[in-house]
């Protein structure tokens, strides 16, 4: 097991077009260690633990996510946040008014939308911003679908999210 | 008087405490628990960004202003995965 992850770290690494290890590491480590800085604050005798800490996750984050796949891209990325913010803001108004209306105003079900990103953490991540999305809820994929919990099916559900997909993966880089 | 900032965190906190209550609500009203887990994601998410947003203005450094935010990153992907897991769960076991 742990062998299989030390080849696939490997590759990775080894891949046409990534960036080097020691970039990698180099920039995994400043990130975790300066999160870690900021949530437990800048003590002498703390920073050994800091160290440890940053590195355990670097490992880990390694592990899970291997580098040199995803290559974003500046304004299709800041178009993604933007709709994202957007999303989430109507998706909170969406929810309070269903939940506070007197006649609750509810059309659940299940909803079945083709996925063209592959298995992984690419689709992990893009799950992750959907089921912050309005109405939606990714309950796992079965092949290339992908099975949605809605609130009200007579929303365009798998409309919306094929061009959430189209566009993560026009800012993510993952084809 | 109320200075400008102050209100700006009272608009921002009070609007957070609606969502958090309508969230609620709909945890108290919905029919399953798959609606359920819709109404603490979403709603909840909402609810801890304007919180947040209305205390950065108070923030004492930077740094805890900094905190305020990298706090709800870290539950809104903790919130938004445990919801999927859950639902993925809830989904596998009606079969």
């Amino acid at each position: 097991m742990l062998a299989f992850h030390r080849t696939a770290i490997f590759e990775a690494f080894m891949s046409p077009g990534a960036p080097t290890p020691t970039k990698v590491l180099a920039a995994r480590l400043a990130f975790f260690f300066g999160l870690w800085l900021m949530i437990a604050g800048w003590t002498a005798k703390d920073l050994p633990v800091g160290l440890v800490t940053a590195g355990g996750a670097v490992w880990i984050s390694l592990r899970l996510l291997p580098p040199g796949h995803a290559q974003p891209r500046l304004a299709p990325l800041a178009a993604l946040v933007l709709r994202f913010l957007r999303g989430s803001i109507f998706a909170g108004f969406d929810v309070a008014r269903r939940a506070l209306s007197p006649r609750l105003d509810l059309n659940p079900g299940f909803v079945a939308c083709p996925l063209t990103l592959p298995s992984g953490e690419s689709r992990n991540a893009f799950c992750l911003y959907q089921s912050l999305q309005p109405g939606t809820l990714p309950t796992g994929a079965e092949g290339g679908t992908l099975q949605v919990h809605a609130l009200d099916r007579s929303q365009p559900v798998a409309a919306n999210l094929a061009a959430d997909e189209a566009l993560f993966k026009k800012a993510t880089g993952y084809e | 008087m109320i200075p400008l900032v102050d209100l700006f965190s009272l608009c921002a906190i009070g609007a957070g405490v609606f969502f958090f209550f309508a969230g609620t609500v709909g945890l108290l009203r919905f029919p399953d628990s798959l609606t359920r887990l819709h109404a603490l994601a979403k709603a909840d998410n909402l609810g801890l960004g304007l919180v947040a947003l209305g205390l950065l203005p108070r923030a004492d450094s930077a740094l805890a202003a900094f905190k305020l935010i990298v706090i709800w990153a870290l539950v809104l992907l903790s919130g938004a995965s445990t919801a999927q897991l859950i639902g993925r769960a809830l989904r596998r076991g009606r079969k």
